[in-house]
């Protein structure tokens, strides 16, 4: 079986090939300790304008910086030059220059804009960010965002929240077979067994958000999750075989060998 | 930006896996002890994806034992990618004069012998008989004869039958970037060009002289298809100048290598065997069974579902009606390999014997036979012509 | 009286508490510093400038801090 150098993005190196988004969760404790439980080591945050009127309490506070790399994402843009916006703000609030670039304009599923998060990740990669674009499972817009030199490409199972799993399963096979960058496979994993599929066609990575943070018990999720990424990676590099479907016999076509 | 950097090229590729003669002894160990077993499992995969180990244990020895099993996947494959249809073309050759001395090759300039090369009107004769016959698919083909055979040659050549083919590609010595944009815009979409040997050593033998013994300058030549926006990028390996299961596997680096990067072009394989030619001495080589070549087409149809996969009339017409049921894609007919051969300079010195004679009409019979349709025509510049 | 524009709405401040820098801004809406990221008239102001960065009457500033999200 060959072994799992790592997940390498951005030429640094994780060993935890599950994401964990923070949003949804019923409190602080109950994120910090999913995010403990699932042995994650990318956590994505979101940024939004102060509440001045209500002095809610910071959940971040609760993740530790120094042990996790907080990746901001730009949820919330409509376009391009909003997803820009929020990237340089979270690039000045952390110093730290990774963006889980996301431009939805549909607020009932938000799907992601394929033209204005090209667009944007064109510009935010002359800028020097490290970006990781959140796209629907679109091959060609995935090899475009290769071309524009973004660190991955993340494509979603199926819509962000809906639970549903691998619905754009053959468009991942095909995307998963043309990187040249990881593929995280993003939103909709509503299951373990989802993440482990996804895993076991070859997936580098997938983040989980939704299915961890509402279930009744977050931090038993995040660990059920975590072993099910594990075993996914496990089966594909010791290499599944396929189904095998019964073959139509059909006439020989190297009998003429024989007479070599 | 950091992307290029992260991204290797072709060269340091073939060196890290030893695929580059670097690595001989050992990748001749391995497939030397690849098991029946693994030769199972490899074949219990789901077909078309490329993963180097198993292409390793396909063309193995082991796997001679599964030719029937491997070519039955292969065609189902085919079928399914390519329907029941064959692609036909004739090579147009433009000049036997050659400023390198490659040892294996009929028009090393170290022989003697009459050398032709014609002019564009010439050439446009010749064209002429051949779309005579059908074909819409020219392949432009010419030995290093960069001081007449040129950029500006090439242009006007292709300027001036792209009302008469659809289809126009070229096999000719390596050029940059820019000059395949420029063949690239005058009509031409596909080049092919062998890197002969993949192994270091063995090129340096067969190519001690001339433009083609820089090995590097070679490599890079389906870089510049690439960038130069050939849709078409033809690679292969001159069967029988090094071990060709290694060669199989260089290949198949290769063409991974440009599938990826050059995603909008199309790769295809064609399989050079050597064959006898004049002046060229047959005992130096390592020539291939028919069984070999076959194992070879196989295994890479069964790790490239999409891969065109091309074969000459180098290659007798008795296996060439056997690999049409194979995975080949695209062949060649009627074809004549010397210059002016098929009107002006009938006498003219080839590259090499042809091994199959037939007209057009007649492989187009065979093929009719074999329940495949011939496809003279599969696209039309007409509608990229502004 | 001064009025500044804070995340898109108006806010009025008697001439003798407007807020001279952003800093001083924060403290009177009681908000923590150490998270947010402001943006005065469309240019983002560091953390470090806080302090150093005067306001005038008629300026847009946007507040910004990092909250949950997927």
């Amino acid at each position: 079986m060959t072994e799992d150098k790592g997940l390498v993005i951005a030429g640094k190196k994780f060993n935890s090939r599950l994401l964990i988004g923070t949003g949804k969760f019923s409190s602080s404790k109950a994120m910090a300790q999913a995010i403990e439980a699932a042995g994650a080591e990318i956590v994505t945050i979101a940024l939004r304008r102060v509440d001045i009127t209500n002095k809610d309490d910071d959940m971040l506070s609760a993740i530790d910086r120094e042990k996790y790399l907080l990746l901001p994402n730009t949820s919330g843009a409509r376009n391009a030059d909003e997803a820009i916006r929020l990237s340089r703000l979270a690039r000045a609030a952390t110093g730290i220059n990774w963006v889980k670039l996301e431009v939805t304009p549909d607020p009932y599923y938000l799907l992601p804009d394929p033209i204005e998060t090209l667009k944007a990740a064109e510009i935010l990669v002359k800028e020097g960010f490290i970006v990781l674009p959140y796209i629907n499972a679109d091959p060609i817009l995935s090899k475009k965002l290769q071309d524009v030199g973004t660190a991955t490409v993340m494509p979603l199972a199926s819509p962000i929240g809906s639970n549903q799993g691998l619905k754009t399963r053959s468009a991942i096979e095909i995307i998963i077979e043309q990187a040249n960058v990881p593929v995280i496979v993003d939103a909709g994993l509503g299951l373990p067994s989802h993440a482990a599929e996804a895993m076991e066609m070859g997936a580098d990575a997938v983040l989980v958000n939704t299915a961890i943070a509402t279930a009744i018990e977050p931090a038993k999720m995040a660990e059920a999750f975590k072993l099910a990424v594990l075993a996914g990676r496990i089966a594909y590099l010791s290499g599944a075989a396929a189904e095998s479907k019964k073959a139509n016999a059909s006439s020989p076509l190297t009998g003429f060998l024989r007479n070599e | 930006m950091t992307t290029t950097a992260r991204h290797l090229d072709i060269k340091t590729i073939l060196a890290d896996r030893g695929l580059d003669g670097s690595g001989k002894d050992i990748w001749t160990k391995r497939l030397g002890e690849i098991t029946e077993d693994e030769v199972k499992w490899a074949l219990s995969r789901k077909p078309g994806y490329y993963v180097l180990d198993r292409l390793l244990i396909l063309i193995s020895p082991a796997a001679e034992n599964f030719i029937e099993q491997m070519a039955q996947i292969a065609h189902r494959l085919t079928l399914q990618r390519f329907g029941k249809t064959v692609r036909l073309y004739a090579p147009l050759y433009l000049s036997n004069f050659c400023v390198n001395g490659c040892l294996y090759c009929g028009f090393s300039t170290n022989h003697q012998f009459p050398r032709i090369r014609l002019t564009v009107e010439q050439a446009l004769a010749d064209a002429e008989i051949i779309a005579k016959e059908g074909f819409r698919d020219l392949l432009l083909v010419s030995s290093e004869d960069k001081k007449f055979i040129g950029v500006d040659y090439m242009t006007e050549l292709a300027s001036k039958l792209r009302p008469k083919f659809s289809s126009l590609s070229v096999e000719i010595y390596q050029m940059s970037a820019d000059e395949y944009a420029k063949l690239f815009a005058a009509g031409i979409e596909g080049v092919t060009l062998y890197q002969e040997t993949y192994n270091r050593q063995t090129f340096r033998k067969y190519h001690p002289a001339g433009p083609k013994a820089d090995y590097d300058y070679r490599l890079n030549a389906a870089d510049s298809m690439g960038q130069g926006g050939m849709r078409e990028i033809g690679i292969g390996a001159l069967l029988g100048l090094d071990d060709w299961r290694l060669e199989t596997l260089a290949l198949a680096e290769h063409a991974h290598y440009l599938m990826k990067r050059y995603w909008k072009s199309r790769v295809s394989f064609s399989f050079p065997r050597l064959r006898p030619a004049k002046d060229v001495d047959r005992a130096r080589f390592n020539l291939l069974s028919d069984k070999n070549l076959v194992q070879m087409l196989l295994a890479l149809r069964l790790c490239f579902a999409d891969a065109g996969m091309t074969i000459s009339t180098r290659e007798p017409a008795h296996l060439r009606d056997q690999l049409v049921k194979l995975g080949i894609t695209r062949m060649s007919a009627g074809s004549k390999t010397n210059p002016g051969g098929y009107s002006t300079h009938a006498d003219s010195v080839g590259q090499f014997d042809i091994d199959d004679s037939r007209s057009p009409a007649q492989i187009a019979a065979m093929l009719k036979q074999a329940g495949l349709e011939p496809v003279w025509k599969d696209w039309d510049s007409a509608f990229t012509e502004t | 009286m001064g009025l500044l524009k804070v995340n898109g709405k108006e806010q009025i401040f008697p001439d003798n508490k407007m807020p001279a820098t952003i800093a001083d801004l924060l403290r009177q809406l009681g908000v923590d510093s150490t998270t947010v990221v402001a943006e005065l008239e469309g240019q983002i102001i560091e953390r470090k400038n806080f302090s150093t960065t005067p306001l005038h009457a008629g300026q847009n500033i946007e507040l910004v801090r990092f909250v949950p999200g997927g």
